[in-house]
């Protein structure tokens, strides 16, 4: 490495000035104060809350309410602000004493709004407060962005998942029930005992007078019963899937839960890890297995499809590997919460493998610290360096739905978050939350913001039940200005001069790692004094390929406590660790299509290639001219030499001379098949045809003809000529010709 | 295996129903050329093309000659009360929606006294298959003149003719919210009639058929200048509603193309007089099924009942120590 060492000379930490100790990114400088903030947290976790409103911020929450409460014009100001002032205050509330209900909030914060104020109880605040409520249509748990957050969002979202399938699973299975208790019962009507005196006079109640005799009623039902039971192994069947079906423990009764028979707890789906999640999958397998027969055949029973000889062998031989996805997707999915520093280290191998192997899982990794430390520390419950490409990784698994964001961005990644929940496979979801301990007085939300902003922990999502390809199955869109390698932003600033500036910056790694105390030592920050033309912007210096040999030195511009400007010369460490990053956001921006090597290869490739063809066609313009398309010929001729399509079909027409029906237009009305079924008969649509035309007498076939309501008998000519007056009956028999 | 396993199971079961199979032990006893027997042929076809399991499929009736048909097929049916064919038909259906229902009803069981009914069916739009067998005549009780009977029919009870115009089925029946299919078919022209009740079998709603139907007994020559004369029948074609084939086409050549979403046009169709119309009238795929709008998200299983009725006596149950009251879920 040719880059000048800074990091020698320079003075050590704790003779620092204190106000450098808080040293953040400059572009930190407009969130100061994040309870003045609209912004995504608070988050609402709205209780019943499905698809785009899993969550919602309470901004946006408040922003529907003043949509539909206060009026756009002037007249609506009032409202407009007091609602405000109160959204702000329950954001200050949640963040000083942690998560508590929509509805609580609301009505303590304006308690105490208008005890503020001094108003009366229903005044003029009070009564616009109340207007708004009116307005709010959700209630949930309201929470920060803090160490809890991605735990507290999964949780919910996985929730009200577990409870939408729940749903759909006891829809199937109850009315898979009532309809094998229907048949079972249908049956039992027909048995000795449903008509036994004891069973009839318990189905009249209690209040019987005891003016019917059961036993005479009893003796007259028995002679009406009917005698065609359900084959005893028939019986046997449905009454065994029947109890599989009530006593499966994948769902609970739901709402049904205070009737019925007493029930073992059913099973949990969360765990604390992936091993308990993999040993309850093994030690639930025959529970499964045992089920999906059980639905399957209930399936065939109602349907009456069940054929003893064709599905028994079948469902002998059911094994875990004739589970289908559809099977599968019906029971509930696992969610298992790992998180970086407080979770065995060996998990994330068992994670690995409960993913490959295509479990309905989801795999929460939590991380709080994407930096890492700087130097070996005691050892810990670490996942290591690389927790934070965990996600990276887990693609290459192929199966699996992977997701990665900050916590910051999770309200723009509900959709995605939702699809991976709905996905019928394995998903991994790495979340990191912001809360780093050693970034102190930086909130989780701005740090966890920081780190998609600098692509330390981009936001993404694959999802391979989006399409074949990676164009379908890659997204990356939920990225700050995700065609570029470092997003830039406008910084405002007053100089030494006390004159107004303005400059375009990039935020890269190395702003990300100068928040982190742990990286102070790697910086040297200067006041606006000491800056020198010798300096560089680190996302200039990044540009340049590493062997180069510069006397620049890389800065990034940080601000102090009081927000006073400073440039931040950077390491060697820092500036490696910078183009590690970057790399592995130009990786993830190739899977996006974005500046993708091979296409860009090609393109260069084709463009060569067509200016050298251009080349090649300026010297030979004039020497070539169209030779006549033989094939077009060839087309044409086997056209004309194709025989005509014989549209018009042939039909069989009878003779004159013998009896036929227009068949297609008999009604059946037995009109003729009344006066002579040997002569006339049905075909297989119940339509009349001539089935024999000497199976009668021609004096029968006019009659037939005559008594035919629709006129479609057409008599003929008569077939034995010593038929007695024959003369009338042709006569009769011409208007029918 | 992409199809749900059960569907695969499924298949292995071979069916192969004849029309034979949905023909009952009893022999149909309608009169010899009376126009039920079209009816019954073109209903057991449609059974046999769809391959309908016969344990799946139900007839319902009230009372009349056409009501008897649910004797003469091999299903399951139900000879119902005078009128009540429709209520029975919707009961059935709302309990057993995998069943294939199909009402037969009379010009006197569907538009006298079961009128009520038949309006709120059709408001209800349950997914069945309505065939209202018009004779325009009570035969069943041997000649008395029915709410379709034409004005003058002399009767047993109107010796001296009609006074009422006759009521049309099919412009009340377009009249009425919700209405999603309107036919109608003849007897006497058995190829149409089985392609209009296989349309009004695909479609999801009720599917109303009015069918005219002789009646040799008792209305003896009454459509004789129609089943005559080809050109005095409308048939309607459009490329949702029927298609000819060419030999029908040939015989009837007097064709409107219809659109069957066109409600004014089928209104305006429906109200002819000296043509008869056959075809699908109006046809609305899109109307709601009341059927599916009351399913609940839960089946009503016994245990699930339970529960509910007990919630709710406890809401009102007064409890004389609180420590052993049950809890009260909202």
């Amino acid at each position: 490495m040719q880059h000048a060492k800074i990091a020698d000379g320079l003075p050590s930490q704790p003779e620092r000035e204190p106000s450098v100790a808080a040293l953040r990114p400059a572009l930190f400088a407009g969130y100061g104060a994040l309870d003045d903030l609209r912004y995504d947290y608070p988050l609402v976790l709205i209780d019943g809350g499905s698809g785009e409103n899993m969550f919602r911020p309470l901004s946006r929450i408040i922003d529907d309410i003043l949509q539909e409460t206060a009026a756009p014009d002037s007249s609506g100001e009032a409202l407009r602000q007091q609602v405000l002032r109160l959204e702000a205050k329950i954001r200050r509330r949640v963040m000083q004493s942690g998560p508590c209900q929509l509805t609580d909030l609301w009505r303590d914060c304006a308690a105490e709004f208008i005890a503020q104020t001094g108003e009366a109880p229903f005044g003029p605040l009070d009564v616009n407060l109340d207007k708004a409520r009116q307005s709010l249509y959700v209630d949930g748990l309201v929470i920060d962005c803090d160490d809890k957050t991605p735990g507290q969002v999964l949780v919910h979202t996985w929730k009200a998942m577990h409870q939408a399938k729940a749903r759909v699973f006891r829809k199937k299975v109850d009315g898979l029930t009532l309809r094998l208790t229907d048949i079972l019962k249908s049956d039992h009507m027909k048995s000795d005992e449903a008509h036994g005196a004891e069973a009839l006079a318990s189905s009249m109640g209690s209040s019987g007078d005891g003016s019917v005799d059961f036993h005479a009623l009893s003796a007259v039902l028995a002679r009406a019963r009917p005698e065609d039971r359900l084959p005893q192994d028939r019986v046997e069947r449905i009454q065994n899937v029947l109890r599989v079906l009530q006593s499966q423990l994948f769902y609970g009764p739901g709402r049904a839960s205070k009737s019925g028979p007493k029930q073992p707890k059913p099973y949990s789906y969360t765990f604390e890890s992936c091993a308990s999640a993999l040993d309850a999958n093994r030690d639930r397998l025959r529970d499964v297995l045992d089920f999906t027969k059980a639905l399957t055949v209930a399936e065939l029973e109602v349907e009456n499809k069940y054929r003893p000889e064709l599905h028994d062998p079948i469902f002998e031989r059911f094994d875990e590997s004739d589970l289908t996805a559809d099977q599968i997707g019906l029971l509930p999915s696992a969610l298992v919460c790992l998180r970086d520093g407080e979770t065995d280290a060996t998990e994330i191998a068992r994670a690995f493998e409960a993913l490959a192997c295509g479990l309905q899982i989801t795999v929460l990794i939590q991380t709080d610290d994407i930096l890492g430390a700087t130097s070996p520390e005691p050892p810990r419950n670490s996942f290591g360096a690389g927790t934070t490409r965990i996600a990276a990784m887990a693609m290459g698994l192929n199966n699996g739905f992977v997701l990665q964001s900050s916590s910051a961005h999770l309200y723009r990644m509900r959709d995605n978050l939702v699809r991976g929940m709905q996905y019928d496979g394995p998903t991994l979801i790495s979340i990191y939350s912001g809360a780093t301990v050693t970034a102190p007085g930086v909130p989780a939300y701005i740090l966890s913001a920081a780190a998609t902003e600098s692509r330390i922990f981009p936001a993404f999502t694959y999802d391979p039940s989006a399409g074949p390809d990676w164009a379908h199955r890659f997204d990356l869109s939920n990225n700050p200005q995700n065609t570029v390698d470092w997003p830039e932003h406008e910084l405002e600033f007053e100089d030494v001069k006390g004159q107004r500036q303005s400059e375009k910056i990039a935020f890269t790694f190395a702003d990300f790692a100068i928040s982190d105390v742990r990286y102070g030592r790697f910086c040297h920050s200067l006041a606006q004094a000491d800056w020198t033309p010798g300096m560089e912007p680190a996302a200039d210096w990044l540009k340049l390929p590493p062997e180069t040999n510069s006397n620049q030195k890389p800065y990034v511009f940080g601000i102090d406590s009081e927000n006073r400007l400073r440039r931040t010369v950077v390491d060697d460490k820092i500036i490696e660790a910078a183009r590690r990053c970057n790399d592995a956001w130009c990786r993830l921006q190739e899977l996006a299509g974005i500046n993708n090597s091979h296409a860009l290869r090609l393109l260069a490739q084709d463009r060569l290639e067509r200016e050298v063809a251009a080349r090649a066609a300026e010297n030979t313009q004039s020497t070539l001219s169209g030779p006549p398309s033989v094939a077009a010929q060839l087309a044409k001729v086997a056209e004309d030499a194709a025989p005509p399509v014989v549209t018009d079909v042939a039909t069989d027409e009878q003779t004159e001379d013998t009896p036929w029906i227009e068949t297609a237009r008999c009604t059946t009305c037995n009109e003729c098949t009344q006066i002579n079924s040997e002569l006339f008969a049905y075909d297989e649509n119940m339509q009349a045809y001539v089935v024999n035309p000497d199976g009668g007498t021609y004096r029968q076939i006019v009659e037939a003809a005559e008594s035919c309501q629709v006129s479609i008998i057409h008599p003929g000519q008569p077939r034995n000529p010593q038929e007695p007056n024959l003369v009338d009956l042709i006569e009769r028999a011409k208007s029918f010709h | 295996m992409t199809a749900p396993m059960s569907q695969c199971l499924m298949q292995m079961v071979q069916t192969d129903y004849a029309l034979s199979d949905y023909q009952s032990e009893i022999a149909p006893r309608w009169c010899a050329g009376c126009g039920d027997n079209a009816i019954l042929t073109a209903m057991q076809r449609l059974c046999r093309d769809e391959q309908l399991p016969p344990e799946k499929t139900v007839c319902v009736s009230g009372i009349g000659c056409s009501s008897r048909l649910p004797h003469y097929m091999n299903a399951y049916g139900f000879h119902g009360v005078h009128g009540r064919a429709l209520p029975i038909a919707e009961g059935v259906k709302i309990r057993r929606p995998d069943l294939h229902v199909f009402v037969t009803t009379g010009d006197g069981d569907c538009c006298s006294i079961g009128a009520a009914h038949w309006l709120h069916a059709i408001r209800y739009n349950m997914n069945m298959t309505v065939l209202l067998h018009d004779n325009q005549i009570y035969g069943l009780t041997k000649k008395q003149t029915s709410p379709t009977s034409p004005h003058g029919l002399k009767s047993n009870t109107t010796p001296h003719g009609a006074v009422l115009n006759p009521l049309n089925p099919l412009t009340v029946t377009l009249g009425v919210a919700n209405v999603s299919f309107v036919a109608q078919a003849v007897d006497w022209i058995p190829d149409l009639l089985y392609e209009t009740l296989s349309k009004a079998y695909h479609h999801k709603g009720l599917s109303f058929i009015r069918i005219l139907q002789r009646c040799p007994e008792f209305m003896d020559h009454r459509f004789d200048d129609w089943v005559r004369d080809p050109s005095k029948m409308r048939i309607l074609t459009h490329a949702d509603g029927l298609r000819l084939k060419p030999e029908v086409s040939r015989i009837y050549k007097n064709q409107e193309t219809h659109d069957p979403r066109d409600m004014g046009r089928a209104l305006a169709i429906s109200s002819l007089n000296d043509e008869i119309p056959v075809g699908i009238l109006y046809r609305d795929p899109s109307v709601p099924c009341y059927d599916e709008l009351r399913a609940g998200e839960r089946p009503n299983t016994p245990a699930l009942v339970q529960t509910v009725l007990n919630e709710e006596f406890d809401k009102v149950g007064i409890w004389p120590d609180p420590a052993t009251a049950p809890e009260i879920r909202e």
